[in-house]
């Protein structure tokens, strides 16, 4: 899978650097100073680099934990997010890292205890307050879960602050960390997901669309609290009748009780990150869709985009309860 | 082999001596185009060109820099550095791809990268870069006079994964230099061209992968010679055709078009259509 890996001076002796290099055992391992210098220069190409990526271990000096864009949530006062990678072992055709970053290596901080510390204080400075940490937005953790232990170590820190919600965002249907832990009622476990022939053109070498819903059953049946995220909804030519499909096939197999929250939002870009997708994928009959409007974001015409979220929006009520639903806009 | 046919064949070869390049020039029918300032070749059928640049970083920023210019090289184009160099851990002949180049003068390091290392299971090391003959190798890895230089300005010219620094080892420790002379030079890397050959495949096909990326999309030239576009206004009009391309396969922009059409009334009329 890795056939190159960087690691930072700093950390090369540290206990999670080794294990993850003992997992490539024909690894070719390079010193490097900082991992800006694989991962920051311009003049680099995402999707070449996708053909072969190679894994950065560094350590996050600072930035551990960050606010939530405004009006994003599932319903705390309080939202952050955190990143201990960037970049993901999938390819999905919509994704935004290929907007945001230079590189398409997967780089992983191995500092955990850093991110532990700083969620920490986070808690205890707002203790009055509900609040959610996201994970998975710049990587899918879970899908790397077998490389960087990254939820088996995250699970038992946050079984201790049963007061904040800590979001696993994911695609994978890898769940042999849900088997080892007993179920967190603080844990969301969240599955984007979209109508599976979008998905077979959209989602490369991430699991199909029935193999997610068939790990929620599951994860729910364990006792996982479970998200729904349908984030990015994709317009195209039979969208209202994949997407009630795809939430009847959800809902057949789910019971309504096992799902904490569902949120939707239609596909949007920044428009630099757009310009590079465009360019990345010059035949994609889904992006041919978006436009640039006024706020300098690349999204759908606002008739597509309300027509979208309503329609769901009432699709969903057929199954679910309208307080649990979000917008992820 | 190269695809003749394909028209984003685009390769640069920079050398510092005739023995290091002797193989490569027969290998593909390069001519010689130029004497001075340096000694420069091509092919006659394909966009291929190889400069001697001389023994140095400066010879080699200043080759590098001659022949981007001289040959009119695209941004898309394939860089390599190519010749022998010394080593301490490896043996007389190896080939090596490097994968980091470092330099005795300088801080910064660089990572080709490992995309164009793919499928090839040719060696790879670090490069460290010096200013003169080394016969000390205090360090393991490949020592060289023009990696550094070369490296630092081709990644400003072309894209990452296109510029390759490949090395074959010379010289070890108690070598003696004089007799590495330009005969012994020449069968060391005819010795090595199938592999030479292996590299360069691989990274025609990351130039291909990046060629069909940057390439404008159908009828954008036309379009532009009827009418005068802005800076700005060709942007729009590449990504609207971009997405014309993809939504509408069998109908032609040009159709769109009527006579006396402004720029602004063009880009207009495809926006409206995308809309729909």
């Amino acid at each position: 899978m890795v056939d190159t890996i960087y690691v930072e001076d700093e950390i090369i002796g540290t206990k999670k650097a080794q294990e993850i290099i003992s997992k490539f055992r024909h690894a070719k391992v390079t010193n490097i100073k900082r991992f800006g210098e694989v991962f920051n220069p311009s003049n680099q190409n995402f999707r070449i680099q996708k053909t072969n990526p190679a894994l950065i271990l560094a350590k996050k000096q600072k930035g551990f934990v960050l606010d939530a864009p405004k009006g994003f949530g599932i319903g705390d006062q309080n939202n952050y997010y955190f990143s201990h990678m960037y970049n993901c072992l999938y390819d999905c055709s919509y994704c935004f890292l290929q907007g945001m970053y230079n590189s398409a290596n997967y780089l992983v901080f191995v500092n955990f205890h850093d991110y532990q510390n700083e969620i920490e204080k986070t808690i205890k400075r707002h203790k009055e307050k509900k609040m959610t940490f996201f994970t998975g937005y710049d990587c899918d953790s879970l899908a790397m879960e077998p490389i960087t232990n990254f939820i088996n170590d995250f699970i038992p820190f946050f079984s201790r602050y049963k007061k904040a919600l800590f979001e696993i965002r994911t695609k994978s249907i890898n769940n042999t960390v849900f088997r080892k832990h007993d179920p967190l009622t603080n844990c969301i476990v969240a599955y984007s997901l979209m109508p599976e022939p979008l998905a077979q053109i959209l989602d490369k070498k991430a699991p199909s669309v029935s193999a997610r819903i068939k790990n929620i059953k599951y994860l729910a049946n364990k006792g996982w609290r479970i998200g729904l995220r349908f984030d990015p909804l994709i317009y195209c030519n039979n969208w209202k009748d994949q997407y009630a499909e795809l939430f009847a096939n959800i809902f057949k197999e789910i019971k309504e009780e096992n799902i904490h929250s569902v949120s939707f939002g239609s596909l949007r870009f920044p428009k630099s990150f757009f310009n590079k997708l465009l360019q990345y994928y010059p035949n994609s009959e889904e992006l041919s869709f978006l436009r640039s409007n006024d706020k300098g974001i690349i999204s759908y015409d606002q008739s597509i985009e309300n027509e979208m979220n309503e329609y769901c929006r009432s699709e969903l009520m057929k199954y679910s309860d309208a307080r649990k639903f979000f917008s992820c806009g | 082999m190269i695809e003749k046919n394909f028209e984003g064949v685009s390769v640069r070869w920079v050398i510092a001596l005739k023995g290091e390049a002797e193989e490569i020039i027969k290998n593909y029918a390069m001519k010689r185009v130029a004497t001075t300032p340096f000694p420069v070749y091509k092919n006659k059928d394909f966009d291929m060109w190889l400069i001697l640049s001389g023994i140095g970083q400066l010879n080699a920023v200043a080759a590098t820099t001659y022949l981007h210019v001289k040959s009119d090289a695209s941004y898309n184009t394939i860089w390599i550095n190519f010749g022998i160099g010394g080593s301490r851990n490896f043996k007389v002949g190896e080939l090596i791809q490097i994968d980091k180049i470092t330099s005795s003068d300088f801080q910064d390091n660089y990572y080709p990268s490992p995309s164009a290392f793919k499928n090839n299971n040719i060696e790879r090391c670090n490069l460290i870069t010096v200013n003169n003959p080394e016969k000390i190798f205090e360090n393991d890895g490949v020592y060289d006079m023009e990696g550094y230089g070369f490296f630092s300005f081709a990644k400003k010219i072309a894209p990452y994964e296109l510029v390759s620094v490949l090395k074959i080892i010379s010289d070890i420790p108690g070598t003696d230099l004089s007799k590495i002379d330009k005969h012994r030079v020449e069968i060391l890397v005819s010795k090595q061209i199938q592999f030479i050959e292996k590299v360069l495949e691989n990274l025609l096909a990351l130039q291909k992968m990046l060629f069909l990326q940057l390439r404008d999309p159908k009828y954008f030239d036309e379009i532009c010679l009827q009418n005068k576009f802005t800076f700005s206004q060709k942007v729009t009009l590449r990504k609207y055709l971009t997405q014309w391309q993809a939504r509408f396969p069998l109908r032609n922009p040009l159709d769109e078009i009527r006579q006396k059409m402004t720029a602004s009334q063009i880009l207009k009329k495809f926006s409206d259509n995308l809309l729909r």
